[in-house]
């Protein structure tokens, strides 16, 4: 009996049927990934952990949690003690974290084998998984295309049926857009629910770390066990945590869902317009009820998120210096020397432009030029979200603009051709909300993405609304045909 | 943004650019902050900056000892070290 592209309900149900023991799962999920080491989703796997932790589940107890043995793939940039973690560096390709992020704690607390660690765009830094040290991640619905990015690993080995799930952290667009390219669902949930300790930072004030599963419901599994205080993180809300699953069937008759009025979506492929069209009536033989609102500042998003990220990531990326941990280049002079070595040999292109915009807007003179005149912009965007959903519950839009891309065909000539990959998903991390990204059919035989954006906290609306979407159509089962990546 | 100004941000960032990359990153570097100039057009006079969605200030927990003291797993991820210090290239002479 395969386990491959089984959700973790599924498992739960051969585990309690006793079909299957957490050793066996855990060992055929280490085994589909060797399989298909070609897709080059993990960086390192965890196998003699794995395989111990699995060995000592007892799925008897009586308080036995839904992710006790399942196998979960976490994004290289959660910290894991003692197991490699690298952020698809070269600067930290040889880093043992001494601790483990709070997220990862969590779920593993919770039973889950961390079976592996996931490949990503460099310090998350890119929306197509090219930026690695490691080498691009395939897409597994067509091999030379991109799996979407930065959590293109993640994305791609849930895709896969590798593992049920898989951690991803979303500062632009994530884990929702590889979810889209990758035909999963994926959630970014709102700023400060889940702690941000342990993870490597990139852009403080936008880093949000969540899961990318099979279907709504494994994500509200997921959500259930990573959020929650944390007094390591001085940016973790201090509030109460839903049931996640509680109201997740509940039917979504008279929810007002907002269709923003300046993205013009006459601009997308006709294929993808009529994949949202499709949706939109979807939703509406549900129930939903669809309403035009105008967020009048939401097109500066892009040049808003590309002078606040670099700044903060110029900072944050300040610390790999070759003196405590990560790479240290070899013969150099003295301190500064060591400093300027360590950093240009161990940064790969697209983390050095940022590094050097973030750096240009911080310095003197042009401070209120960029970074301030950014972060005012953003405010303006969050007072627009803070308008529209006085009136309605959610907002509904594509995860992005287009389908997953041939590698090295985006961007390479002009940076700004892939940063527009994020139109649609770059607001929510502006202004903190949570959002959502599910698989509503194919173009081209590649998967589409669906995006709806909750106000603060809600992450039950917007979950309860993608999983009623799932028990009334079929794209999330949708299965890649891998015969090109044994 | 002349080669002068990619100079400077390379000596703040202690980075440094190779010669043949040094004009491709002297263009995307345009490329973007003209990306980003656009947002001179809006009016966002009188607009406090939001620089945390969250807007509250840092939670203060209590300042209590703790045992968990990792130095020697913390100094084994250093390139160079000592049993009580991370080492660096001599800085005086």
């Amino acid at each position: 009996m395969s386990i491959q592209f089984k959700s973790i309900t599924e498992l739960n149900e051969l585990l309690d049927k006793k079909v299957i023991s957490p050793s066996e799962l855990t060992q055929e999920s280490i085994e589909l990934a060797k399989k298909y080491n070609e897709l080059n989703c993990f960086v390192t796997l965890n196998e003699e952990n794995s395989r111990k932790k699995s060995a000592s589940i007892d799925r008897n107890q009586k308080k036995s949690s839904l992710l006790s043995g399942i196998p979960l793939a976490q994004k290289d940039l959660f910290c894991t003690e003692g197991l490699r973690t690298t952020c698809s560096s070269k600067i930290l390709s040889n880093f043992i974290p001494p601790y483990s992020a709070t997220a990862v704690e969590k779920l593993e607390d919770a039973g889950s084998i961390t079976i592996g660690k996931t490949n990503m765009d460099e310090f998350a830094m890119g929306s197509s998984n090219e930026t690695s040290f490691f080498g691009n991640v395939h897409n597994p619905w067509k091999k030379g295309f991109v799996p979407g990015g930065s959590s293109g690993g993640s994305a791609a080995a849930v895709a896969a049926g590798i593992v049920p799930a898989a951690t991803g952290t979303d500062t632009g667009g994530s884990i929702r857009q590889p979810a889209a390219h990758c035909g999963i669902t994926g959630l970014k949930p709102t700023y400060g629910r889940i702690s941000r300790w342990g993870m490597i930072a990139f852009a403080s004030s936008l880093d949000q770390a969540g899961p990318l599963a099979r279907n709504a419901e494994d994500c509200a599994i997921l959500l259930n066990s990573m959020s929650g205080y944390d007094s390591k993180d001085t940016t973790s809300l201090n509030s109460d945590v839903p049931n996640f699953l509680e109201n997740i069937n509940q039917s979504i008759k008279g929810r007002k869902i907002g269709i923003i009025k300046e993205f013009d979506l006459s601009d997308l492929d006709t294929e993808v317009q009529k994949r949202f069209e499709e949706s939109k009536n979807a939703y509406e033989n549900l129930g939903a009820e669809f309403i035009e609102v105008s967020l009048p500042n939401i097109s500066a998003s892009v040049p808003t998120y590309y002078s606040i990220a670099p700044a903060e990531c110029s900072s944050n990326l300040s610390r790999f210096d070759g003196v405590r941990f990560g790479y240290r280049a070899a013969n150099t002079d003295d301190l500064n020397d060591l400093y300027v070595k360590s950093r240009s040999e161990g940064f790969g292109d697209e983390v050095k432009r940022r590094i050097l915009i973030g750096t240009y807007a911080l310095s003197a003179g042009y401070y209120d030029a960029y970074y301030k005149k950014a972060q005012q912009v953003r405010r303006l965007i969050k007072n627009d979200f803070d308008n529209v959903f006085k009136s309605i519950d959610l907002l509904m839009t594509p995860t992005s603009p287009s389908t997953a891309f041939e590698f090295e065909s985006k961007g390479t000539q002009n940076p700004v051709e892939l940063y527009l990959e994020d139109l649609f998903t770059i607001s929510a991390n502006l202004a903190g909300l949570p959002a959502i990204s599910i698989p509503h059919g194919q173009v081209n035989s590649l998967p589409v993405g669906l995006q709806l954006i909750g106000n603060f906290l809600r992450e039950d609306l917007l979950l309860n609304a993608a999983h009623v979407f799932q028990t009334n159509s079929d794209f999330h089962d949708a299965k890649p045909n891998l015969e090109n990546f044994k | 943004m002349d080669r002068e100004t990619v100079r400077t941000i390379c000596y703040l960032a202690r980075l440094e650019i190779d010669q043949e990359k040094s004009e491709r990153i002297q263009k995307d570097l345009e490329t973007i902050i003209e990306l980003i100039g656009s947002l001179q057009s809006i009016d966002t006079s009188n607009i406090e900056p939001l620089f945390n969605p969250l807007e509250m200030t840092a939670f203060k927990h209590e300042d209590l000892e703790a045992s968990d003291n990792k130095k020697d797993k913390f100094l084994e991820n250093a390139a160079e070290s000592n049993e009580d210090y991370f080492l660096v290239p001599r800085v005086v002479e």
